[in-house]
């Protein structure tokens, strides 16, 4: 069987990072758009919402941080995944972000399987939540056209 | 009602011991007599007093002889000399000689009692000088640890910052030189094996360093990250659940003494897990086949106790002292941090707690961690002050 790839947005002001991780993941079948600061991310977004299924997204970030991008992509965009990545001491903000419905975090380095198995994760929460929306869909039509 | 004290009536005249003695029990006064120095001597080494009054003209040691053995032997219990009337100049040379005062014979009973309460005064004050300065000192050390451990979160911030990220790229190049070096194409490339032995290297290094940075950003989570109700049994499984599977690789047994407790305990979780995680993987490494690892949970006043005892290696005395000293190590290269207790002991400082250890070289280990029920944030720490970005 052929692997769905997972559609990943990668975003990390760290460019050599986001090169080599992307490489990584394309080379195991994921496809990768790199974005290096949280205002590109989400114009990316805004113009690829239904291309994307996970954003790996760092915490601390130049500009705006990781946790207020979260917030955005959580506002607009609920059904897009991300998973957190930091190379800091901020476990609280992963917590935060935790809460604010990231599907989870990783420290940086990261270990790449733990990555994948965490991408896998996300994208099955991501794929679960569409077939739940399009079977209560589904449902509400059924109920409108048997008014009919 | 006046404090009782205690002294000892030195004089060599029966009668004078014995009325005076009297007279000073009824004034809450308790007293002990010797008739000679040599006696009062014996009796002091056994018994011990906090005022000495002595007659001066003694036969054998005189007075003033009893006096400088006492100031050297025991320099707190003060000493009132009684001389004979015309015997002042004595008197004088026992002040000189660190009496706290001389009274002249025939003694009037109020003089020598007001003296005594003097006396005990004196003690009593110069003791609780000792005992502040001492507190004073405990505390000015309690501020050296404090300010260091946060100049050092201070630094780890930074270092975590700057190390990470380069450790992430290094991390990511090499698995992907590993990836590619897997691709079918690259089967006959020549020195495979030496690539990959480099590479192998390059990850064990990626991964110790990362060890390094990862238990010092534990350490610099700033403390008002959280203060929620812990639930210590569960993190106690978390914990030993991440070394179970070393445990059960060396035969070592897992015994859980956890009681249930009174009320819950309100502290930040994730630095308990950790402080559980580094008492537990110690115990682990220190322990060998057939040994035991005991984790005990229970309430006690104001809080919780935790114990984490092994039967393992124990720590030699010379070595308890350093233990908690960051970078201090007898693991070999690569394989500890030397940062596991010091991180912890950091943690446990602001989560208001206690930790202790014991060991036994050969016998086993045993620490000891108190938290209390409600850990009171320190919010203006500086670490947690410089770690705000
Ligand atoms: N339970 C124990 N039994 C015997 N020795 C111990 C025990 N716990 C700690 N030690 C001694 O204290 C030293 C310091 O411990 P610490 O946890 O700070 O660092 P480490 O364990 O050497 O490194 P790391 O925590 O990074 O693995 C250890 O190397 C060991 O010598
Ligand atoms: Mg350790």
């Amino acid at each position: 069987m052929v692997k769905i790839p997972t559609r990943i947005l990668l975003v990390d002001d760290e460019v050599d990072f986001v090169e080599m991780l992307s490489m990584r993941l394309q080379e195991a079948g994921e496809k990768v758009t790199p974005a290096y600061n949280g205002e590109e991310c989400l114009k990316l977004l805004e113009k690829q919402k239904d291309h994307i299924d996970v954003v790996i997204l760092d915490i601390r970030m130049p500009g705006m941080d990781g946790i207020e991008v979260l917030r955005e992509i959580k506002n607009r965009f609920p059904l897009i995944e991300v998973i957190m990545l930091t190379g800091h001491g901020t476990t609280e903000s992963a917590v935060e972000g935790m809460k604010l419905g990231a599907f989870d975090y990783l420290l940086k380095p990261a270990d790449f399987d733990e990555l994948a198995q965490k991408l896998e994760g996300a994208r099955e929460r991501k794929d679960e939540q569409e077939a739940r929306i399009r079977k209560a869909e589904s449902r509400l039509l059924v109920r409108r056209t048997g008014g009919a | 009602m006046e404090e009782m004290i205690r002294i000892l009536l030195v004089d060599d005249e029966d009668s004078f011991r014995g009325t005076v003695s009297k007279r000073l029990s009824r004034r809450s006064i308790d007293v002990l007599t010797a008739a000679d120095g040599r006696e009062a001597l014996e009796l002091l080494d056994r018994d011990p007093v906090e005022v000495v009054v002595t007659d001066v003209k003694m036969p054998g040691m005189d007075g003033i002889e009893l006096l400088r053995q006492i100031k050297e032997n025991y320099p707190d219990i003060e000493v009132i000399l009684l001389t004979g009337h015309v015997a002042a100049s004595d008197g004088v040379e026992g002040i000189k000689g660190g009496a706290f005062d001389y009274l002249t014979k025939p003694v009037e009973l109020e003089h020598l009692v007001s003296k005594i309460r003097q006396a005990g005064e004196k003690i009593r004050w110069r003791r609780d000088q000792r005992k502040e300065a001492e507190f004073r000192k405990r505390m000015e050390q309690q501020m050296m640890i404090t300010e260091r451990l946060a100049a050092l979160g201070t630094m780890a911030t930074g270092v975590a910052h700057e190390i990470n990220n380069p450790l992430a790229i290094i991390r990511e190049s090499a698995g992907w030189m590993r990836l590619i070096l897997g691709k079918e194409e690259m089967a006959a490339v020549p020195r495979r094996s030496d690539l990959e032995l480099a590479l192998n290297k390059i990850e064990i290094g990626v991964e110790r360093a990362k060890r390094i940075t990862h238990q010092l950003l534990g350490f610099v989570q700033k403390d008002d990250a959280l203060s929620a109700e812990v639930d210590l049994p569960m993190l106690i499984e978390e914990s030993l659940g991440m070394v179970k599977r070393e445990a059960v690789h060396k035969g070592i047994e897992i015994v859980r003494d956890i009681q249930p407790l009174e009320k819950p305990v309100y502290s930040d979780p994730y630095q308990i897990r950790q402080v559980l995680l580094n008492l537990i993987t110690n115990a682990v490494h220190a322990t060998g086949g057939g040994g035991r690892i005991t984790v005990v949970l229970k309430s006690v006043q104001g809080g919780v106790l935790i114990q984490i005892r092994d039967t393992g290696e124990g720590i030699p005395p010379e070595h308890m002292r350093k233990i908690f000293e960051p970078f201090f190590t007898t693991k070999c290269p690569g394989k500890g941090t030397g940062l596991g207790l010091f991180v912890t002991r950091g943690i446990i400082d602001r989560l208001g707690g206690t930790i202790e250890a014991e060991s036994r070289p050969g016998e086993g280990s045993v620490f000891t961690v108190t938290l209390p029920r409600r850990h009171e944030i320190r919010k203006n720490d500086i670490a947690s002050e410089l770690n705000t970005c």
